[in-house]
């Protein structure tokens, strides 16, 4: 009996100090120690920092984690060192990570109350964290100064915005690109695409492609819901609905067009099958068909020429198609985010930093772009004349986009995995010839629109 | 005994004929290469020109040979912190999780199969219990009770799943032991023995082969597990290996691959090298030290 | 005399078995009650967990198409794999049971695979072989047999491409079978050799049967940890294609840390949980049949 009720009272203590972390309050920002999770009870004696609205104490640790290669942990440690001899009292508690498993300990870090101060956040689940009060809101500091943003694009600083707040600072833009290989196309003896080519363009380019060479039209399969979404903005609707609790445009003929266009280039060749496909996506980037010169095209982002420049400097980056509607549906897509921690109790600190991170020239010197191209215009003149070729294409093409450019749609809705992975299916079905493309756009809608509806 | 006249089978099944012999090893070399191929495979990547590593995915042999590159740049490590800073952290938690870990099964197993308690029955089928159940769900309860005890992003939260026993080589053993004769454990109380003694003295040096094959599989085990670091370990000062490879490449950004695979090879050389300091324990039990022989 | 032997006994056995239950309360008792409250739960991670009821086992069982796919594909798996597995390495073990030179070298070789399970290398070279474009493919339309598709990239048999993966790691179910083999005395081969008895019937009658605790020591461990398997899939397939290699645990694992819905992820480990526990109780029932212990008594039977 006595054993019972011990195992009861521990698993009770187990449930509650961790899930107390994310019972933030309504208003995040004006208590924050006061809402400090049940779990902090359990933490060492440096609870008793002080509350992020009094001035910082002399030996303020920040802890701070991000996802990266190599590169981007070394010099983001420099970074940190420089910021630490800047800010005497300021150090660092670095956590730097791989892409695989950042995600994993992040929610396992969020279910017991013990995020890091600062996060860097991605777009798919900006809206996820935001969502369930794990993030703190930033708006009040760039209203009061703390975070400068007079040299942020509004447009592109608002992805931030997830129910009102400001959950994450975008910290590098970037835009869907088909990224091509200029000698493939002469050797197929077509003209390099213009701004304003269209889909019925693409198709032929890719399918002459294939006849001259017999290499890859296009070289990659959908991934996830980007290439979608821009197809679909082209007719006028957005991807998913406002409220996020359903799909956003009622006409799936959109769907089924899109469905089409990679089923007309599977099955003539000029694209690989999902069986290839899934060999060329294995073997990254780098061995990509349009770097290696076995390819004319693939659907990437605006970095793209840069990781591949070891193996291919010559990659050009090509607009998107145009529908025959004509309508613009690009969008500039914030690349990362700084986020800080609701439960952080150096809120203040925190946001100090991530306003040096984007407007210090002396930081942007270091980081060189590598997180993609900064938010900062004053920051992207600075580094105009420092870039390589292919950064400064990538620079380029952002300013060539903003005029094929429209408002950005809002943060990925909660559940947005897990659509992802329903419209590789999808296609991958349509793709394997199990189903048609109007049979996809319709168990694409249904299937949707449950996921949609249980995750917001 | 010479093998003319004798049937072929009968020579195959012989050590000493010369044919049989040849096709022994014949056999044996086929098997091993179709074994190894990854293996080399890996070691081919870890020489070639980060480029080169995918484009020529196929080639057993670099174009362009990078092998000071890649195993320079491995070896330096991220942010000032080198790989042999992992490779220690990695040292450490195997050594440790395997040693204690190995010994706590064995007394355990001793106690499952040559000692009747109360409960006994149940308590082994908890020990199957924890095999079955997927790590992945039990992640964020441990990360609560590792935080209480204030063992987050210390190694000990690495070895802690290990050191206490598992249920893999509480069974190992214990099946082993079900092997050995009762009459063992008689023998040794008519000498004056107790249990314990019992286990030291004549269970312990028995168990040789059970135990390096234990050893052997923990060693790795521990050595090769990624989810239990990402999960516990935030310092990369406190990073192991794995955590540590994990570091060097990014899906969306330049990656470093040629000090990827060199440290990859370079973390597989512990394990071969436990694997072939323990190996020959493997094989030399009963039937060479003559028990009952 | 007798109750104090008997408090003797267990003092002493729950004395050896305390560094266990120690670790085994802490690190799987507390969480495996813990999960068990959360699979009764709507449990995103970052929002405190909102009780359903059965709803999560309902919807398991009654609208989610994925998990009954997972359940196939994990039970394909597991029939295909463990029983070649098992007798590919009782194989190998026998052939490496002699005293021929550079067997060191060949046990090291096989067990080259066992240490390279998740790596990176296994998958791009796994790919290669059986991929599209692959040494199989290209072997295959070579000899005539023309393959529009490989056998990675279809459906109906990418599931046993894995398997064959999950054959290839045998090295550590030989190791085991190599130290039972070197286990049994020379004496009762010696013995059946001055009876006369031929190789053939020297394995059935004597290295078989002393083999069976350790066969039965392998087939559980198999059988559980390929109800288990996750790396194969997550590293070569990713569940694919067309969710042909979708593994229970990775879909239990996609539920929890991809979809954010670890209450559902958590009430799958329980079916996944009892499915196991199922399986072993069965084949530890029927070990009085067929396994031979040297001395009776001991796991599962209570004083």
């Amino acid at each position: 009996m006595k054993a019972k009720a011990i195992f009861a009272a521990i698993i009770a203590v187990i449930i509650t100090a961790g899930c107390a972390g994310q019972q933030a309050a309504p208003n995040p920002t004006d208590a924050p120690a006061s809402q400090a999770p049940a779990a902090a009870v359990t933490e060492q004696p440096k609870a008793e920092a002080p509350p992020s609205e009094e001035p910082t104490a002399p030996d303020a640790k920040l802890s701070i984690t991000w996802w990266g290669s190599q590169t981007r942990h070394d010099y983001t440690q420099t970074l940190l060192d420089l910021y630490s001899s800047n800010n005497p009292g300021i150090s660092f508690e670095a956590s730097p990570s791989g892409w695989d498993g950042y995600f994993d300990k992040l929610s396992t870090q969020a279910a017991s109350g013990a995020l890091p101060d600062i996060i860097q956040m991605d777009y798919l689940y900006l809206a996820t964290y935001a969502k369930n009060n794990t993030l703190a809101d930033l708006l009040p500091y760039a209203d009061s100064g703390a975070l400068s943003l007079g040299d942020v694009d509004e447009n592109l600083y608002s992805s931030g915005f997830v129910d009102g707040k400001l959950s994450g600072l975008v910290l590098s833009s970037s835009v869907v690109t088909f990224p091509y290989n200029p000698a493939v196309l002469s050797e197929a003896g077509v003209s390099e695409p213009t701004v304003t080519w269209t889909w019925d363009d693409f198709i032929a380019i890719c399918q002459q492609v294939k006849e001259k060479t017999g290499k890859y039209g296009l070289s990659s399969n959908p991934i996830d819901t980007n290439i979608l979404n821009y197809y679909i903005r082209q007719s006028g609707s957005p991807l998913f609905a406002p409220d996020n609790k359903s799909l956003g445009y009622s006409d799936d003929s959109a769907f089924a067009g899109f469905a089409q266009l990679y089923k007309t280039l599977v099955d003539s060749g000029a694209a690989p099958t999902p069986d290839e496909w899934t060999q060329i996506n294995a073997l990254g980037k780098e061995a990509s068909p349009v770097a290696t010169g076995d390819a004319a095209f693939t659907t990437e982002w605006s970095n793209f020429g840069v990781i591949v420049a070891a193996v291919n400097p010559d990659i050009k980056l090509a607009v998107p198609p145009y529908s025959s509607s004509g309508n613009k549906a690009l969008w500039i897509k914030p690349g990362m985010f700084f986020s800080v921690a609701q439960t952080s109790k150096l809120k203040d600190e925190a946001v100090k930093f991530i306003d040096w991170f984007i407007n210090s020239e002396e930081a942007n010197a270091i980081i060189m772009a590598e997180r993609g191209v900064p938010v900062s215009s004053k920051i992207r003149s600075y580094l105009k004349t420092s870039l390589n070729k292919q950064q400064q294409d990538m620079f380029d093409y952002i300013d060539l986009i903003t005029a094929h450019s429209t408002q950005a749609p809002p943060p990925d809705p909660q559940g947005i995995s897990e659509v992802n992975k329903l419209l590789i299916d999808t296609i991958d079905q349509v793709l394997y010839g199990r189903i048609t493309p109007d049979e996809a756009a319709k168990n694409f809608r249904s299937e949707a629109d449950a996921i949609l509806a249980r995750n917001n | 005994m010479t093998a003319k006249g004798m049937p072929a089978p009968r020579i195959v099944s012989k050590s000493k004929g010369l044919p049989g012999s040849m096709l022994f090893h014949a056999v044996c070399l086929a098997l091993g290469f179709l074994m190894v191929y990854p293996l080399l495979w890996l070691l081919a990547s870890s020489m070639k020109n980060g480029s080169e590593i995918f484009t020529t995915a196929l080639s057993l042999w670099p174009k362009t040979w990078a092998v000071f590159e890649n195993y320079s740049s491995g070896w330096r490590g991220i942010g000032g912190v080198g790989f042999e800073t992992f490779m220690l952290n990695s040292l450490i938690v195997s050594v440790v999780g395997t040693v204690l870990g190995v010994a706590s099964s064995l007394m355990a197993a001793y106690a499952f199969t040559r000692i009747k308690f109360r409960l006994s029955g149940f308590w082994f089928a908890c020990v199957m219990a924890t095999l079955m159940i997927p790590g992945q769900v039990m992640v964020v309860p441990q990360y609560i009770i590792f935080r209480a005890l204030g063992i987050i992003n210390t190694l000990v939260s690495l070895a802690a799943p290990w050191m206490f026993g598992s249920a893999f080589f509480i069974f190992l053993i214990a099946q082993f032991f079900r092997g050995l004769p009762i009459e063992l454990d008689e023998a040794a109380e008519m000498d004056g023995c107790g249990k314990i003694s019992t286990l030291i003295l004549i269970y312990l040096p028995l168990s040789a082969p059970a135990a390096a094959t234990s050893c052997i599989f923990s060693f790795y085990w521990i050595w090769q597990d990624f989810f239990q670091p990402l999960i516990f370990i935030n310092d990369p000062k406190k990073f192991t290996v794995p955590l540590a490879l994990n570091l060097y490449t990014d899906p969306n950004s330049y990656s470093n691959y040629g000090g990827l695979f060199a440290m990859s090879v370079v973390s597989l050389l512990p394990v071969v090298l436990f694997f072939i300091l323990f190996q020959k324990h493997l094989v030399e039990g009963i039937a060479t030290t003559g028990l009952k022989g | 005399m007798k109750k104090s032997l008997r408090g003797y006994r267990n003092g002493l056995g729950y004395l050896m078995l305390a560094p266990w239950l120690a670790g085994f309360v802490l690190m799987y008792l507390l969480p495996m009650i813990a999960s068990l409250f959360l699979s009764f739960t709507n449990f995103n991670m970052l929002s405190a967990p909102k009780f359903i009821g059965f709803d999560n086992y309902a919807r398991m069982f009654g609208q989610d198409k994925s998990f009954w796919k997972a359940l196939g594909v994990t039970f394909t798996y597991v029939f295909a794999l463990v029983p070649a597995r098992l007798a590919f390495a009782l194989a190998v073990a026998m052939l490496l049971n002699s005293k021929r030179k550079g067997l060191a070298l060949y046990r090291t070789f096989y067990y080259m695979p066992s240490i390279l399970s998740g790596s990176i290398a296994v998958s791009i070279v796994w790919k290669q072989i059986f991929g599209s474009g692959g040494v199989l493919m290209t072997l295959l339309n070579q000899l005539g047999i023309h393959q529009k598709i490989s056998m990675l990239g279809n459906p109906d048999t990418a599931v046993y491409s894995l398997a064959l993966l999950g054959i290839w790691q045998f090295g550590s179910s030989m190791l085991i079978f190599l130290s039972a083999i070197k286990q049994i005395p020379a004496s009762l081969h010696e013995s059946a050799k001055i009876d006369g008895a031929r190789a053939g019937s020297r394995f059935f009658k004597i290295t078989l049967p002393m083999l069976t605790p350790t066969i039965f020591f392998n087939l559980i461990l198999q059988i559980i940890n390929a109800f288990r398997a996750f790396t194969e899939s997550y590293v070569v397939t990713d569940g694919g294609p067309l969710d042909s290699t979708l593994f229970y645990v990775l879909y239990l694992y996609r539920r929890a840390f991809n979809y954010f819905d670890m209450g559902y992820s958590s009430a799958m480990a329980w079916v996944l949980v009892i499915i196991i526990a199922l399986f072993t109780a069965v084949i530890f029932k029927t070990q009085n049949n067929w396994v031979y212990y040297e001395s009776k008594g001991g796991i599962g039977h209570d004083s």
